[in-house]
């Protein structure tokens, strides 16, 4: 029980790092965001995905465009911002930062 | 063969098989509710509903077919995920807190929740499912509270209307949030909690799912029980509403074969003050009248037990349109009425009757036809009557009294007719339209037993009085039938004084300077028996002025103080 809270806790960190990293890529709209994560082995479902992006669009981190689609309703293409790649920067650091902590001290273990 | 429902979202159209349907509705309520409704959470429902969309079309074409189904759109449910698996990070719940907060500071009050009614979750007015809210229950048992307590003397139609007045609507997010009671910092610490029971639910570990899947099920079980006693009382109250529309129908149906001529037991004597015509419009508003809150609640409970739709919104404005129309309908018919009865009017008549020594006063009933009678009271009258309607134009408010004359005087009978209408004149023609008469057949005197509207038969009141007016010293004999008309005299006063009164069919009677006296004595009890006695031995002891005495041989007589002492014994 304890473990599966500390696992959700740390999964809801790396989760944005993660997906801001996809976006950066290239334009990039929800659905193929989802089989990336699948690819990294990271399972999220839609709707955990749309409040995320809502969000950090809202933060100014991403914007979107309108793209017309032969199946079904248009869809939302994400692309990063300045700001966004600002933020992914500083998140490469801190990620690198906890890195090195966690491999501190893990050394030693068995 | 299944149903299906045209739906569209953010404008696609899309056929989809009732339970389908259903299931995704339930679905897009969950989420809609755990969004609230801020600008960002709209915008995010939009991006789901999009996704959803388009699953939907992908569906569609690669299989080919023409309608989403059940299956369809539980996989695409598992897709998005449900409620429980969205994962949100502490600081989105945070933000968007901090943007209530500065648009309403809820108050505090019992528990921190407001009263408020929940405009996205209503029937009528969002009232029940506000105080849900309020109480943290499910709103479909507050809905059957009310309609218990409508059923139940109808205070729930004050009690509805009084809370829909008072509670104000949860329009803005803080609105809603106040009346579930969440403030920002309990909520954060609520999300918290929700996230580790969450963690929980969404382990993948085998334990963790055996564990919540008992308490689950335990959680649904009592659930269930609350639910059946719920459910049985909804159901109850379907049957007992079934049952009065029926029998309201029955009524309606029957009145109106009244009306047209087919006579039936059961009739409204209301009625009998219209005519035809108005009495058929006023029946059929006073039926709606009644019948639509019935229909209204009927449909509530079907509602409430099978989860149905809502009834069409034009239809249920149109039942309560006419609803509306009806009462307004009844009260004028009411007051309409009512109106022909404001003026009174009295007609008086007198006829002479012949002296006799003996006065026999009976009645005749009027609805007995005689063939043998060749001069009937009917023919008297000249009426024609049709079968059905001879009911209509007999009545039977008539009174009998008694007045005193002098000794020498004619004796007389004087008629008083009376009748209601809206003006004055219109009483009075309707005074003069009642046909009375006593017949006398030599010291007979034969009083119909029911009175007679020529023309407009139309129930207004309309009564008889008969005086009749004898010397003093009259004999009267009353006949048991007569009885009942009798006014200011008591028959059965008279009546109790003969002996074997089980037989008996008149009393007797003496017109007095007060009035008709019995003449029949009480029969006399001991008491007065003794009294009797004791002025008989009086009356003895004053004769005993002249005394005779016989005493043995001895013969006494005495008068007054003299004395005469005869001894027959021989010396």
């Amino acid at each position: 029980m304890i473990a599966e809270n500390t696992q959700i806790q740390m999964r809801k960190g790396i989760l944005e790092y993660c997906i801001l990293s996809i976006i950066s890529r290239g334009e990039i709209y929800a659905s193929d965001i989802i089989s990336e994560l699948k690819k990294a082995q990271l399972l999220v479902v839609e709707g955990t995905l749309y409040p995320l992006l809502t969000r950090l669009k809202n933060n100014g981190l991403l914007s979107y465009n309108w793209k017309e689609s032969t199946s079904g309703p248009p869809r939302k293409y994400y692309q990063i911002t300045d700001e966004g790649r600002q933020v992914l920067e500083q998140l490469d650091v801190t990620w690198r930062e906890l890195v090195f902590a966690v491999e501190t001290s893990l050394e030693g273990r068995n | 063969m299944n149903k299906t429902i045209i739906i569209n979202i953010n404008s696609i159209v899309f056929h989809i098989e009732e339970d389908a349907y259903e299931t995704l509705r339930s679905y897009m309520i969950e989420i809609k509710k755990h969004f609230g409704n801020t600008s960002e959470s709209k915008e995010i429902l939009e991006d789901i509903e999009n996704r959803i969309a388009e699953m939907f079309s992908e569906r569609i074409e690669t299989g080919r077919k023409e309608v989403i189904n059940l299956e369809d759109v539980q996989q695409v449910i598992t897709q998005m995920g449900r409620v429980s698996d969205f994962e949100e990070s502490e600081e989105s719940a945070g933000e968007s807190y901090q943007q209530s907060e500065k648009e309403e500071q809820p108050t505090d009050t019992h528990f921190g929740k407001k009263l408020m009614r929940d405009p996205d979750d209503k029937i009528l007015g969002g009232v029940c499912s506000g105080l849900a809210h309020y109480f943290a229950m499910d709103p479909r048992w507050i809905r059957i509270l009310l309609v218990l307590f409508v059923l139940i003397g109808g205070s729930g139609f004050l009690v509805y209307a009084v809370l829909w007045i008072v509670m104000p609507e949860a329009t803005t997010r803080a609105d809603k949030m106040a009346m579930r009671g969440e403030a920002p910092n309990l909520q954060n610490f609520k999300r918290s909690f929700d996230e580790e029971a969450k963690g929980f639910s969404d382990s993948l570990s085998g334990a963790g799912e055996q564990i919540s899947r008992g308490a689950r099920k335990a959680g649904t079980v009592l659930g269930g029980c609350l639910g059946l006693i719920g459910k049985l009382i909804a159901w109850l109250m379907l049957i007992n509403t079934g049952l009065s529309i029926l029998g309201l129908f029955i009524f309606y149906v029957f009145n109106l074969m009244n009306l047209f001529g087919l006579e039936n037991p059961m009739f409204f004597p209301p009625l009998e003050v219209l005519t035809n015509d108005e009495a058929l419009i006023a029946l059929t508003f006073g039926f709606l009248a009644i019948i639509i809150p019935f229909l209204a609640l009927f449909f509530l409970l079907v509602r409430i037990l099978f989860k149905t739709d809502k009834m069409n919104n034009y239809a249920a404005l149109t039942m309560f349109a006419v609803w509306i129309v009806s009462v307004i309908g009844v009260i004028y018919y009411c007051v309409y009425a009512a109106q022909d009865f404001r003026e009174e009017s009295k007609i008086n008549v007198q006829k002479n009757i012949s002296k006799q020594e003996v006065y026999y006063f009976t009645e005749k009933d009027v609805r007995i036809l005689d063939a043998n009678e060749k001069d009937s009271l009917k023919s008297k009258f000249n009426i024609q009557f049709d079968g059905q309607d001879f009911r209509k134009y007999l009545h039977g408010n008539i009174g009998i009294q008694f007045e005193s004359l002098d000794s020498l005087a004619q004796p007389y009978i004087q008629y008083n007719y009376s009748a209601k209408g809206r003006t004055y004149n219109l009483a009075a023609e309707r005074a003069g339209n009642i046909l009375y008469e006593a017949v006398q057949e030599g010291n007979t005197i034969l009083f119909p037993s029911h009175f007679i509207l020529k023309n407009n038969p139309l129930e207004r009141d309309q009564s008889v009085r008969s005086i009749v007016f004898l010397p003093v010293g009259s004999k009267v004999v009353l006949h048991r039938e007569i009885e009942h008309k009798l006014r200011d005299i008591s028959y059965y006063d008279c009546w109790v004084n003969y002996p074997d009164n089980h037989q008996q069919k008149y009393t007797e009677w003496v017109m007095t300077k007060t009035g008709l006296v019995c003449t029949k004595q009480a029969p006399v009890e001991k008491e007065q028996e003794e009294n009797v006695e004791e002025v008989k031995a009086t009356k003895e002891e004053i004769k005993q002025d002249s005394v005779i005495r016989i005493d043995g041989s001895n013969l006494t007589i005495e008068v007054k103080d003299k004395k005469v002492e005869i001894n027959t014994k021989e010396d």
